[in-house]
């Protein structure tokens, strides 16, 4: 039938985004072994030198194809299992102890890094362009002080997806209701230059108690900026009860190929004063758990969907083609970035209509359930 | 470079449809700034600005690009003006099939 909509599934670039990616926090690398870390297609070597500086390099020598991430760390250089030869941070080979003289073009692809917010962060250009520290993300302040907590950080494989379908989120209003299981009362989008901001407010849903967006006492004000197209700072404040908390999460992936990436997230808690440590550790394990919780939420939709090029959008939804207009000036090589894809574009989207549906929902399933067990009634 | 590209020619006019279609042209009724503006509702409002536009506007060009944080609610001065078109009829409201 010639009016059935079809999918379009499209391609999915052969290039990995240029930016700023993070491997993880930057002291899990700094024990002088080296480290394995999936990325671009490949695997990357990352270690600590003599210096403290972190170095990461194409985790594959470029004499024998040996792995160097189960190497050796001599000196400030990386040295091969195979056959010993040593790598420099700088890609260079420093030396073959068995040989005169080090071939002249023994250069390796090296990732140029930065430590951001206590994380190590490396620059991808498929064009080679020298890093970019003008649009590193921002310094927390006062994250990493007695202030907040320290980051509880985790790691995430996803398999079956390009990692568009996580920026997707940042434009798409609905699904905090129905996967996250909360009522976005209010709900906006700034994308301009290297940034996608997300704006939200949100409320739990009282018939459902899993995850961090689901619990009917509080409400969450949260702003969530990308800065480049795989790190995010996801500023919340939480009001329970009227007790208020500050939220920092990080939400960041690699590209580890076309079709899947590591998601990793982070979380840091200002501690509320008066309260004694323990007390504080409790209460930021518990957002970890529950927003790490609203990650996996996403990964079970991402992990069972499939991409699409020419999604079908009804008015209250967000701005994908936007989001995705500026999310492929990643992916375009510089000289070909067109204005509409860093270009301001602000959005701001009536979730009036689509709160009075879904509360009116909410208290079907609420009545429901009530007379499926009147014992919930009296409590 | 190709990235993303879609494998259906209705595809293109589909993304044509989202990001430009009814968009009308605004003139901030205190600075020089053009923009695009949508509105599929009284609340649910898009703008695209331009790079001359923002350059127009003192309110956006006094705000340093990394602080997103404190409630980057745009320009009140251009929302003000966006009101005015609706309310002179030059810009209308409600949406098309969903765009
Ligand atoms: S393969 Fe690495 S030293 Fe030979
Ligand atoms: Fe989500």
């Amino acid at each position: 039938m010639a009016d059935t909509r079809t999918l379009d599934h499209g391609t999915t670039p052969l290039r990995y985004a240029r930016g700023w990616h993070c491997l993880g926090l930057a002291s899990t690398f700094s024990d002088g072994k080296p480290h394995a870390i999936n990325g671009f297609g490949t695997k990357l070597v990352v270690w600590q030198d003599s210096k403290g500086e972190l170095n990461v390099l194409d985790g594959y020598c470029r004499h024998m194809g040996g792995d160097l991430t189960q190497g050796e760390v001599k000196g400030d250089n990386i040295a091969c299992p195979f056959h010993d030869w040593r790598w420099g941070g700088d890609g260079k080979c420093k030396e073959i102890p068995y040989a005169r003289r080090v071939p002249l073009r023994a250069r390796t692809q090296r990732y140029e890094t930065a430590v951001v917010n206590g994380q190590l962060l490396i620059w991808n250009d498929p064009e080679g362009s020298a890093a970019d520290r003008d649009i590193l993300p921002p310094e927390l302040p006062d994250v990493l002080t007695d202030k907040y907590t320290p980051w509880s950080w985790h790691t995430k494989e996803i398999n079956g997806s390009h990692c568009r379908e996580l920026i997707d989120n940042v434009a798409d209003m609905a699904h905090f209701y129905y996967v996250h299981f909360a009522f976005p009362t209010s709900f906006r989008n700034i994308f301009e230059g290297h940034t996608a901001t997300q704006f939200m407010e949100s409320t739990g849903r009282p018939d459902k108690t899993t995850g961090g967006y689901s619990d009917a006492n509080s409400t969450l004000k949260s702003v969530a900026t990308y800065y480049g197209p795989s790190y995010m700072i996801n500023w919340l404040t939480v009001d329970y009860k009227g007790f208020v908390t500050e939220v920092i999460l990080i939400n960041c992936h690699i590209p580890t190929g076309p079709d899947s990436f590591t998601l990793q997230y982070g979380i840091s808690v200002q501690k509320p004063e008066g309260l004694d440590d323990k007390t504080v550790d409790y209460i930021a394990e518990r957002y970890t758990e529950s927003f790490g919780e609203g990650f996996l939420q996403d990964v079970h939709i991402w992990e069972n969907k499939v991409a699409v090029q020419n999604p079908l959008l009804c008015e209250e939804d967000g701005p994908v083609y936007q989001l995705r207009r500026w999310y492929e000036q990643f992916y375009t090589d510089v000289a070909d970035i067109k204005p509409e894809m860093t270009d301001r574009f602000e959005f701001e989207v009536d979730t009036t209509k689509a709160n009075e549906y879904w509360h009116a929902e909410v208290a079907e399933n609420l009545a429901k359930r009530a007379a499926d067990d009147p014992e919930t009634v009296s409590h | 470079m190709p990235s993303f590209v879609p494998t259906n020619a209705e595809t293109l006019e589909e993304q044509r449809r989202y990001t430009q279609a009814r968009l009308v042209e605004v003139e901030c009724l205190d600075c020089l700034a053009k923009v695009s503006v949508k509105k599929n509702s009284e609340h649910h409002t898009s703008i695209q600005w331009s790079a001359e536009a923002v350059a127009a506007c003192p309110e956006l060009c006094r705000r340093t690009r990394s602080d997103s944080r404190d409630g980057d609610r745009g320009c009140p001065r251009l929302a003000a003006s966006i009101e005015a078109a609706v309310a002179g009829g030059a810009l209308s409201v409600g949406a098309e099939d969903g765009y």
